[in-house]
């Protein structure tokens, strides 16, 4: 025993085993922190190497996340369908079904269109004072090439 | 995700405690420098988009795993390697912890009454007397005394009980103050 060494007061078990894993782990880190320039070196070379790899998984990551979000532009340019998933000829015809569905689309909105014309002329028809039977009245039809009379 | 710097900041702070603690497994500077880079490797290019927090509990998991992997390769080898995983008899119940806890105070904490030389023959002792620990025992007291995890993080690392975690480094502690007392470190 050294006139050095602390005095340590009665404690529990679990205190002391814990004390001395404390002194025990600050050896070690002070026989770690000199450790040989060589294995320094190479800790760093391997660090290095760690993090490249790491930009190149991100790197990876991202584009999977871009190609993903931007799969259908890239059908629409016609271009290599490898990345989405999709066999060539499928993204070929993809822009002509596309084409057919937005012609069907305009001509169900004209026929749309029409139908709500017609509906408005009926209603305003129906809505006149004039009865709509009038109009087949050959009298009532010669009555309107003349006009009124003065 | 850890960015570019905390990643690198994490590996310096831990790199020296990693290979140091692959060294004591294998015992072989170049193979504990294998175990480190193949780690590190690991850890950038299948989880370098977890959090910065996450990374010092999978990196010493992926750690160990890799030693693991070293001894299995090296059994294949038929390389004959003392990694057994049971435990010295447990024959120092009546050890005086408080003795040794005196002695390793005085023999590391009292610069003046020891030289440079002998205490860097303490520090070698010390960690062949870690070196030495069973291999359980090793890695449950490495962790946490010297990682400073607590025992739920240290048990998830080595994927057993809390219970156990706690006998593994009683049971360490223990060998190392009796290691220590038979090496001399009493003085």
């Amino acid at each position: 025993m050294t006139p050095h060494s602390l005095h340590i007061a009665p404690v529990s078990h679990v205190a002391l085993e814990a004390r001395m894993a404390g002194r025990l782990a600050s050896a070690l880190t002070e026989c770690s922190a000199a450790l040989p320039h060589e294995v320094s070196e190479r800790l760093r070379v391997a660090r290095d190497q760690a993090l490249s790899r790491a930009r190149k998984s991100r790197l990876a990551i991202a584009s999977t996340a871009v190609s993903a979000a931007g799969g259908g532009t890239a059908v629409l340019r016609g271009g290599p369908a490898g990345g989405s998933g999709l066999p060539k000829w499928l993204s070929a015809l993809m822009p002509l079904a596309l084409l057919l569905a937005g012609l069907m689309l305009i001509g169900q909105l004209n026929v749309l269109e029409q139908i709500q014309v017609a509906a408005d002329i009926d209603s305003q028809l129906l809505s006149d004072n004039l009865p709509p039977a009038a109009y087949a009245d050959p009298g009532f039809a010669q009555y309107l090439r003349k006009g009124p009379a003065p | 995700m850890a960015s570019d710097k905390e990643l690198s900041d994490f590996l310096k702070s831990v790199e020296k405690r990693a290979f140091k603690r692959a060294v004591y497994a294998v015992r072989n500077e170049e193979s504990a420098l294998d175990i480190v880079q193949d780690s590190m490797i690991r850890l950038a290019e299948k989880y370098a988009d977890r959090p910065a927090a996450e990374l010092p509990l999978v990196f010493q998991r992926i750690l160990s795993n890799a030693t693991m992997d070293w001894f299995r390769r090296e059994r294949v080898r038929s390389v004959v390697q003392n990694f057994s995983e049971f435990s010295p008899a447990d024959d120092d119940g009546d050890f005086d912890l408080l003795e040794a806890l005196h002695a390793v105070d005085g023999s590391l904490g009292t610069e003046s009454a020891y030289d440079a030389v002998s205490r860097t023959q303490i520090l070698g002792a010390i960690e062949a007397s870690v070196a030495d620990l069973p291999g359980r025992q090793r890695e449950a007291f490495l962790l946490r005394y010297w990682e400073e995890f607590d025992v739920e993080e240290t048990a998830t690392v080595m994927g057993c009980s809390q219970g156990s975690v706690k006998t593994h480094c009683s049971r360490a502690v223990h060998a190392l103050a009796k290691a220590l007392k038979a090496k001399g470190i009493t003085l």
